[in-house]
Formats: C-alpha cells, structure tokens, sequence
C-alpha cells in the first residue's frame, strides 16, 4: 500500500521558515523534522511566478517541456494577449501518470510509464494553474487563477460538496487597496475555509495520493511581508499568528497520515517561490523605452501598442522578446541583428542601477541557457532574475522606471524551500522541478 | 399556458416581489434588448406606470441610435430615468484609448453605477441579466446579495443567495434582482417578437452586418447577417452556433483574471 502526502505552501521562503522553525513559532514543524526529514533551501522556476513553479512541479520538467511562462502570454505571430490555463500544459502531471490518465508525454512520463504497474487515485486541492480542472483519476480542485467553481471541480459531485460549505477560490486581493484590515480578515477566512475543504476531502474520499497548497501565504506576503519580523509594524502579531495556524495545521494533517498509514507513507512539504521585502518596482518596458528599443502606439490593447520600430519588449515579471521578422507581424529585427541586439540589450540592463547605485538585475539568460524541450521556442528570448529588493514588471504605459506601490513583498527565486524525507539528498541545490522524480520513485518501488 | 406567458409571468411575480421587499429600488437600463424587454415587463408589472426610477449608465461612448431610442421611450412611457456618468473621469478623459479596457469599464460603469447608488440610497437594482448570457452568470440567483465593502458574507446569507465572483463589483450594500435570469436569447427575441416591442435599430441587419449584443460603440463589433426583421432574427438565433456576446471586445472570463491578476501586482 502506497500513501503520499504533498502540502504546498504558496511564497513561503526558507529564510523565514527557518527562523520561524527555531523560536518556535512552528514548534510542530520543528518536531516533524526531528522525526526523520529534511528542510533544503530550493529554487524556483524561471520565471519565479506560481503557475510557472507549480506547473514546473506538477509536471517535473522545466518551462521548455511543459510550455507555462507566465500568467500571460502572446498568441503566436500576433500581439494578442491571452492567459495560458490548465489545457496549455504540454507535459503531464505527476497525478495523470500516477493515475495512468495522461494523454501527453514527457521525458518525466516515459521513465515512468512502465514502472507504475496500476493506476493510482489523487486528490489534487488548490493547486495554482490547474484551471479549468481536466478529467482525471480522483479529484480535483484548481486553484489560482480559477473563475468558475464548476468548471474548477472535477468530478462535479466535487462542485456540489464545496458549494454546500460556501468554498472560496480566493481571497478577493482587489480589497487590499481599500482597507487592509478587513483584507486580513477575510485572508483568515480564506484560509478557514480552506482548510475546512482540506480536512473534508482528506477524512472522507480514498486517495493513495493527496496533494494541498495553501495560497494565503503568498497574498500574505504580498500585502504584510514587512511585519513579518518588525514587531512595531501593526500586523506583525496576525503575521506570527497566521504561521502558528498554519504550524497547527500541518501537525494535524501530519498525525492523521501517520495514524493510518505509520512511517510507510511518503510526506512532504514545498513552496514554490520565496518572498522578501519590496525596495523598488521596476518597469522594464518604461526602462527599453528610454533606452529607444521600445516604441508604442498611444492608443490599443496592451501589447497591440508594439509598433514597428520596436527592437524588443517584456512580459512579466522580465521576459524579454526580441521583436523579430516574421515572428510578429511588425517585427524587423532580422536574425543577424539579433544576436548583437541581445548583447546590447544585456549590456543596458547590467547597467540599470537604484537610488544608490546599486545593481538592479542579478542574472541574465538566453532562453537556450535555461530552456531545453520541444517548446523551447515559445520562450522569452531573455529573462532576468533582479537583486532582492527590486522587482521587476512587464506594465505597459508606466511613466518612470522605478517606483512604488502598495505591496510589501515580492518574489524570490534562489529562496523557496522543500522538507522531504532524509533519505533523499542533493548533490547541488534542488530545483522545483527535481522533487517530482522522488513522489514517481516512491510509486514505482 | 404557452412558454413566454409563463417565463412572462414568473418575472413580474419577482419583480413585483421586489418592490415589495425594498421601496428604494430602481432599474438598470442599458437601452439593449434584454433590459428594454426587462422594462416592459416592468410596466407590465404596474399596468404602465413604473413606480420607481430607471439608471442609464451613459458612459459617453454608446451609439447615437442608443441615446435617441432611450430620450424617446422616456418620453413616450414617461419614465423617472436618472442618468450615471462619472463626470470627473470623461473630464480626465478616460476612454477606451486611455489604459486598458477593463480600466474604463470599471470607471465609466461600475463606478458611475456605485455614485448613482449612493446618491440615491438605492437598496436593490433590478438587472436584466439571463442565465445563459455568460458562463459566470450560469450561477447566478434571482436575489444576489452585495456588501459594503464587497464582503461576501458566507455565514450568514439566506440558502438561494450565493455568488462570489459579482462581489468584485464595489457598489454601496445593495441587493441585485434577476428577473429575466430564466430567459434565453432565443426566449427574448421570441418575446420582443410577440409583444411588437421596439428595440434599437442597431440589431437590424445594414450592409449585411447586425450587432448582435450592443454596448459602447468602441468595444462592440458587428456581426456578419442579413436578418432585417425580428422574425430574420429569431430564425438567425435558432440555428447560430457561436456565442452572442463573441462581438464583445472582452470575454468575462478573462476580465475576472485580469483583475485577479491586477490585484496581485501583474500586468
């Protein structure tokens, strides 16, 4: 008998988890680890965002596999813009090989296929970019960005039960901007529903797998990363609190494995990303424009902007686009000029600095540095990965390179964290995407 | 009894449960088909004499044909029409042009209706709103609740009332009201066609083009038809495969993940 336990806390970083860990704001966590896991510092996907990172896990292969890089992205050979969803992954997830249910490959799947001998049932709970939620063996509900609770549910007895508890997708983030306090508020209730979602489908359908993330630890980042550790900043007790919750949380979900099925089940922990605090943000595409390699119309809907003369634009967070013939309908950059344009364009941004001099972008890669697969193509044709601090922005029509705005936090990469077994060790710091091998290796043993 | 007298009957029982429940009720009126059919039952409802106002949200930007029809009816059936415009932002000049689509939207509607509703100390709209318009209306209810500080207050609703995604929308604490939830398109054009109802004669074909959902002249776009007459127009419904609102420049769906997006600091 095969049991796993995968608990996904969105945004949490290492370097606050592990202090937390040790002034025992978490003393359950700290207990778990003791009996025989792992806490790694890990990286995320680039880009860092949620439905690039998790997707990078739910497949466990890189960008260039399974297609997400970003929560945006433009229509081939056009400016449209669109959201890539569930149905845009082209690798399948680690449930849909478990569940001997994928209609794609990967290189992850075809390892695999063979060594799983039956069909295993998953419950997969709010996991980013699992929307619209697909067909699949066990049950699903997608996670952010999900619209509709029907077409979130699979299979729709799922829709009828979450109804009934008045489930919600999401905390509504557009409150933040009015009233922080009672965005707080409804963060805790979020999370108590969530949690009430959690523990139903954990106690009452059969799984042999079963994987929740909790997605109130990012919006609580976003919005109060600085009271994490100021004790005069006003939300810093409801900070601590929400980890002591979560602590509790964690302790519960983790006795109750352990009771039914001892020290044989699989468990583990992972965020997707880390956080830290917010200096600058830093509009990328205000940024090319200065620097004349970006030029937009007044008028038109968002990238449509993007007129002829321009040599290249960003996506969020900084996907960079070389604005090339015949891979848009205005683009003129040729392929000779290509090459030297990405070395100029890397030479302005090493020279972006802040307020006091200091370097605004950490890394710079071409999407071959990073990128391997059959989709590789649709790649940004550079990313950046900033300095803590400044973080960076695809918005269009911004009218200074850096600014303000109302979030604390911002994403990190280098910083996200996984708690596995002890057995399991690195040879060098683990990526998101590495961790899935290990829940396929548990199935196939 | 035949299908549109009962659809017909089923609205006027809840509009005029409405008026029963809140006095400070009022119509929202886009001058489109569905809430021109929505105000005919309204006169229906009270044998031609609406007892409460009716909003137009004129954001400055709809057809000339638009504000020609809607001064006319108002006349001819001598309605109490309170008209919303954000003034201070048509001053600023937002538009389509200026920031994104969903930017405009939500100042020159949402934020217009918002003023109308304080000014007025409006306790409930009535909405001509059908369940199969959109795949995020398919949950709506005939009565939705909406808090003051957009709150959807889970614990303590009455069983029919849920509805999580319209709470983005950030009007005063008001009820919303459904009446024509249970109609569908095909229903409408049915009805229109058997009350002789006039509607705007942007729906009729003109160069072999018709719209076939109307709204701000900038964000709407014709479709292909040669249908001249209501009766051409119910056999176009009858047999269309594609989707009433696919002339719209943004489909709800993606507006809900724009602004999720937005919200958390993306685009």
């Amino acid at each position: 008998m095969k049991k796993a336990l995968i608990f996904g806390i969105d945004g949490v970083p290492y370097s606050l988890l592990s202090p937390y860990i040790k002034n025992d704001v978490m003393p359950n966590l700290k207990k778990i680890l003791g009996q025989g896991f792992t806490l790694h510092q890990m990286n995320a996907s680039i880009p860092d965002i949620s439905s690039v990172s998790w997707t990078s896990f739910n497949t466990g292969v890189n960008p260039g596999e399974h297609g997400i890089y970003g929560f945006t992205d433009l229509k081939p050979n056009s400016y449209s813009l669109y959201f890539p969803n569930s149905e845009d992954v082209k690798a399948p997830t680690f449930w849909e090989i478990l569940g001997k249910t994928n209609q794609k490959t990967s290189t992850l799947s075809h390892l695999y296929h063979q060594k799983i001998t039956h069909p295993y049932r998953s419950i997969i709970l709010n996991v980013p970019h699992t929307y619209p939620a697909l067909p699949m063996n066990g049950v699903l509900v997608s996670g952010f960005v999900a619209i509709d609770l029907k077409k979130a549910t699979f299979p729709d007895s799922t829709y009828n039960y979450l109804h009934s508890i008045h489930y919600l997708i999401d905390v509504e983030a557009e409150k933040a901007k009015e009233n922080k306090t009672a965005f707080m508020k409804s963060l805790w209730e979020c999370f108590e529903i969530r949690k009430k979602a959690i523990s139903h489908f954990f106690a009452e359908e059969p799984w042999d797998l079963f994987f929740a993330c909790i997605t109130e630890t990012d919006r609580l980042h976003h919005f109060f990363f600085d009271a994490s550790n100021d004790k005069k900043n006003p939300y810093h007790e409801s900070f601590l609190q929400f980890y002591e919750e979560l602590d509790k949380f964690i302790k519960y979900l983790y006795e109750q494995f352990i009771e039914r099925y001892s020290e044989k089940g699989f468990f583990m922990i992972l965020s997707d990303h880390g956080f830290s605090q917010v200096k600058k943000e830093v509009y990328i595409n205000k940024f090319l424009e200065e620097k004349g390699l970006l030029v937009l119309k007044k008028e038109g809907y968002f990238y449509e902007r993007v007129e002829n003369k321009t040599k290249a634009f960003d996506l969020d967070p900084c996907r960079i686009y070389i604005h090339g013939k015949e891979v848009y309908p205005r683009g003129t950059v040729n392929k000779e000029e290509k090459s030297y344009l990405l070395e100029e364009i890397k030479k302005v941004l090493r020279g972006l600095k802040g307020e006091d001099g200091d370097e605004v972008i950490d890394q710079i890669y071409e999407k071959e540095e990073i990128y391997h697969g059959p989709h590789t193509h649709l790649a940004p044709d550079l990313v950046c990965l900033p300095k803590d601090g400044y973080d960076l922005k695809g918005s269009l029509g911004k009218e200074e390179v850096f600014s303000t705005n109302i979030f604390k936090g911002m994403h990190t990469w280098h910083d996200a964290f996984c708690i596995l077994p002890e057995n399991i060790r690195f040879h060098k710091k683990p990526s998101v995407e590495n961790l899935t091998e290990h829940i396929l290796q548990y199935y196939s043993q | 009894m035949d299908h549109l007298t009962r659809l017909e009957n089923k609205s006027i029982y809840i509009i005029r449960e409405a008026y029963y429940q809140f006095k400070d009720i009022a119509m929202l009126w886009s001058v489109g088909k569905d809430s021109t059919t929505l105000l005919w039952l309204c006169r229906k409802a009270f044998l031609g004499k609406i007892p409460f106002p009716i909003i137009h949200i004129d954001t400055g930007y709809k057809f000339p044909e638009m504000y020609q029809f809607r001064d006319a009816r108002a006349k001819e059936w001598k309605l109490n029409l309170l008209i919303g415009r954000n003034e201070e932002k048509l001053k600023e000049g937002m538009g389509p042009g200026q920031g994104s689509k969903l930017d405009c939207c939500n100042e020159l509607k949402t934020n217009a209706l918002k003023m109308v509703i304080k000014q007025y100390h409006l306790k409930a709209i009535l909405l001509g709103i059908r369940r199969d318009e959109h795949g995020i209306r398919a949950k709506e209810r005939y009565f939705s609740p909406r808090d003051s500080q957009f709150k959807w207050d889970y614990e303590n609703q009455p069983a029919e009332l849920w509805d999580q995604y319209q709470s983005t929308v950030e009007e005063e604490e008001h009820f919303r009201i459904h009446p024509l939830l249970h109609f569908t398109e095909f229903d409408i054009w049915n009805y229109v066609k058997r009350e002789g109802l006039p509607i705007v004669p942007l729906y009729f074909s003109k160069n072999g083009k018709r719209f076939r959902s109307i709204g701000c002249m900038t964000c709407c776009s014709p479709i292909d038809s040669d249908a001249k007459t209501i009766e051409e127009i119910v056999e176009e419904i009858r047999i269309s495969k594609t989707s009433e609102r696919s002339g719209r420049a943004q489909d709800k769906e993606n507006i809900y993940t724009m602004q999720k997006l937005r919200a958390l600091g993306y685009m």
